[in-house]
């Protein structure tokens, strides 16, 4: 018998210490695995071309003829369907039969030194190497015979959506050698600075095919400028989330400002009626009442938050857009306002139920004297036991904000899905915003997390996102127990 | 001067009858307004249930119960998604049971008060609070991912058992603290060890209110999907299930998922059964809790103290 209760005793050490941990147990995995979002080797991409000398402004290197990418990207270009950099760069008969005087071409190499005439691409791909080792492409420049203008321009224009300020590099396009005869000043533009624009220079003519080698050499180079962790680390500032993009955007901005509007939101629907539920049942509510109420208000705490979701769907969303659609401009009814009066439903029984346990535990003598002082009954609720109770009411609002924050099924269903940034700069842009699509972080995780590669570079983002969501729910939980424990009637 | 001074305290009187009237009047609009806001939040849970059970309540028939989804989704019941759910509830209560209870026991006997036992009430009240979708999360890095045990019913069930760990702990504890001092004191004097306080007058004191405590929190565990979404559920499943212990090595259809990855797969599934399935998950979940709420009733009724 002895044994045996030393045996009793271990175990229920044992599962102690493991209960006690699980939280950092769980925080460590969640932390470990998105170290993957740091993997990040950054794609980027430009497409340059030469223009005439007569170009309009508005003329882009995707509308000359010749046009070059350059990409570092496995996944290929925008707008492309398949990778084609076998596309040998245009020999001058082909331009003459195809009307084009100007072109551009990549040699496929990095020095200038092995440059082959007989080697000439339009396009040129490469894997991305990691941040720390840059990357430099060269791409000659050279008119037809035709051409008989005296300058040109050279047009340079990001690759679709690629945005040059994520990237970790410094991106820079520089004249590598002029040439012979032509007399140019040098030049290097930073392309975070001035991500398109197009540089005046004078014509120069290949007037054979050997000859295409000899003209212009540009360079488009990645210079390593920050480390992939800050650069990543900088990319969740941003204002967009866009995973999906060949170039992905990993903001994450739009995602938090979001779920917290809509948790404000929701709790400013839920607290007064929770708070209000809560006084009447602890304090006017008839015991028999009582007896009937309080079980009813956990019958709601107890139905699945993916079917208040679908109710939302099915009955709140189509009725909201028929009441309110055309007053407030509604272009659906699944929206960050109907999120939110779902999520205030998901909330009150939560707050109802913990402030009417915390009013019960303030003692009956201070009502008591308040009432031989000659308060009336509203008077003695507002008054003495309200402030009283104080403390564990902002407890009870702070446990419901965090189940509300972290709630997932009623925001996928009913949020609409896209990822913007609510607007701020007016009252009535602010209520389109509370009236438009939107999505927040605990349903992009589980959305998300149903398609993407394991252990991808959006895969650990999302489990950032996660360490995000639980860093904040922890924090609001853990303030809520810290501030319920005081009790202000003892001071 | 004596005419003055009575219309002075006609006026004083008046004055003040005035002021007891408008705070009468105060006192009747503040708690009819709360009871009216009562009555709404109480009205408008009822509307919302009541209104789930009229859509839902058309379709459900014993076939809508017992037969398999067919016509891709489109026609057909949900049995496989009630024997997924089962199945991942009962896993659940197995694995959280023991773990729970002790847990509960250490918080209660063993932890003593000081720092860190503080430190420990912390810790399981911010689990308490912890997103479902974070548990799908960890379930899917250590259970799915790292432990290779792929999307499958035993890492479903070991990560539903860790969201509903925390209440099963809290619950045991509290059961275990209700137990009069006196049974214990008792039981002290008659020379007994802690460990045989504990087996033979602490936990059968208590088992009531711990059971019930599990079966509420593995009620609400029930109906939460992101865990499921991300470890355990299967959308297409309508085959038999594996014998023996292969089953723990499949994912299962249910409930849960079944809405949320129907709801991804873009409106395939009719209103009709959607309504329905909402309908049986609820109900799914209402009579685990009503159980649970029955007997921890009639319990406090025999309750001897």
């Amino acid at each position: 018998m002895r044994w045996l209760g030393k045996i009793f005793d271990l175990s229920v050490y044992i599962t102690g210490i493991m209960v006690s941990l699980a939280v950092l147990v769980m925080f460590y995995y969640i932390a470990r695995e998105s170290a993957y979002a740091f993997r990040q080797t950054f794609c980027w991409g430009y497409r340059l071309a030469l223009l005439p000398g007569d170009a309009e402004p508005s003329a882009t290197p995707n509308t000359a003829h010749y046009s070059s990418l350059v990409v570092v990207n496995p996944e290929g270009a925008d707008g492309l369907d398949e990778r084609e950099e076998t596309l040998p760069a245009p020999t001058l008969e082909q331009m003459r039969s195809e009307g084009a005087m100007l072109a551009t071409a990549t040699p496929v190499a990095s020095e200038l030194s092995q440059v082959r005439p007989d080697a000439l691409y339009r396009d040129d791909w490469r894997t991305p190497k990691p941040a720390e080792k840059g990357d430099r492409f060269l791409l000659l420049g050279y008119a037809s015979p035709e051409y008989a203008q005296s300058t040109m321009y050279l047009a340079w224009e990001p690759d679709h959506s690629f945005e040059p300020r994520l990237p970790p590099y410094r991106l820079v396009l520089r004249l590598v050698r002029a040439p012979e005869g032509v007399s140019v000043q040098p030049f290097e533009i930073d392309l975070k600075k001035q991500p398109s624009g197009r540089i005046a220079l004078p014509a120069w003519i290949a007037r054979s095919d050997a000859e295409r080698t000899q003209g212009y050499v540009f360079a488009v180079e990645a210079v390593p400028q920050t480390r992939t962790f800050w650069a990543t680390l900088r990319g969740l500032f941003t204002a967009e989330w866009a995973p999906t993009l060949i170039y992905p955007r990993y903001g994450i901005v739009p995602l938090v400002l979001a779920t917290t509007l809509m948790s404000l939101l929701a709790m400013l629907f839920a607290t007064p009626l929770a708070i209000a539920t809560a006084m009447y049942l602890s304090e006017i509510a008839s015991p028999r009442v009582r007896e009937w109420l309080k079980p009813t208000l956990e019958l709601i705490a107890s139905v699945p938050s993916v079917v208040l979701g679908y109710f939302g769907l099915m009955f709140v969303a189509p009725s909201l857009q028929h009441w309110l659609g055309q007053a407030l401009g509604m272009e659906s009814g699944r929206n960050l306002l109907t999120t939110s009066i779902l999520l205030s439903v998901l909330a009150i029984p939560v707050v109802a139920s913990v402030t009417e346990d915390v009013l019960k535990t303030v003692p009956e003598s201070l009502r008591e004297s308040a009432l031989a002082l000659g308060l009336s009954r509203s008077e003695m609720l507002w008054k003495v036991v309200l402030p009283a109770a104080r403390s564990g009411v902002i407890a009870a609002v702070l446990i419901g904000a965090a189940r509300v924050y972290g709630e997932t099924m009623i925001v996928w269903i009913l949020s609409g899905g896209t990822a913007v940034l609510p607007s701020f700069d007016s009252p009535a842009a602010f209520i389109r915003s509370l009236v438009s699509s939107t999505r927040g972080i605990p349903d992009t995780i589980a959305i998300e997390m149903g398609n993407v590669t394991f252990e991808s570079v959006h895969y650990g983002h999302l489990f950032l996102l996660g360490l995000l969501l639980f860093c904040i729910t922890v924090i609001v939980n853990l303030a809520a127990l810290y501030i319920g424990r005081r009790q202000v009637w003892r001071v | 001067m004596e005419g003055i001074g009575d219309s002075a305290l006609v006026v004083a009187r008046s004055l003040q009858s005035g002021r007891r009237l408008r705070r009468q009047l105060a006192d009747k609009l503040f708690t009819g307004a709360l009871s009216g806001i009562a009555l709404f939040s109480v009205v408008a849970v009822l509307a919302i249930i009541g209104v789930i059970i009229v859509k839902g309540l058309p379709i459900i028939s014993w076939s809508f119960l017992t037969s398999p989804p067919a016509e891709g989704m489109t026609a057909g019941g949900i049995y496989p998604m009630i024997r997924g759910s089962v199945l991942l509830m009962v896993g659940t209560l197995v694995i959280v049971l023991p773990v729970g209870i002790l847990g509960g026991v250490f918080l209660a006997e063993y932890a003593g008060t000081n720092v860190f036992s503080r430190f420990i009430h912390a810790s399981v009240a911010s689990l308490a609070g912890t997103p479902s979708v974070i548990f799908g999360l960890f379930g899917l890095a250590v259970f799915v991912l790292m432990m290779k045990m792929g999307v499958s019913l035993l890492a479903g069930c070991l990560t539903l058992a860790l969201f509903t760990l925390p209440a099963v702990v809290f619950t045991t504890e509290n059961a275990i603290r209700s137990v009069p001092e006196s049974f214990i004191e008792a039981g002290m004097a008659l020379g007994l060890s802690r460990w045989q306080i504990l087996w033979k007058i602490v936990l059968p004191n208590a088992i009531p209110g711990i059971l019930t405590g599990v079966v509420l929190s593995t009620g609400r565990a029930a109906g939460e999907a992101p865990p499921i979404l991300l470890t355990a559920g299967i959308y297409y499943a309508t085959g038999a299930l594996p014998r023996g212990w292969e089953i723990l090595k499949q994912p299962v259809a249910n409930l849960p998922y079944h809405l949320a990855e129907g709801y991804r797969q873009g409106g395939v599934i009719p209103e009709a059964i959607v309504w329905g399935t909402c309908l049986t998950l609820m109900l799914f979940v209402l009579s685990i809790n009503i159980w649970a709420i029955i007997v921890r009733t009639r319990v406090r009724r025999r309750q001897r103290w």
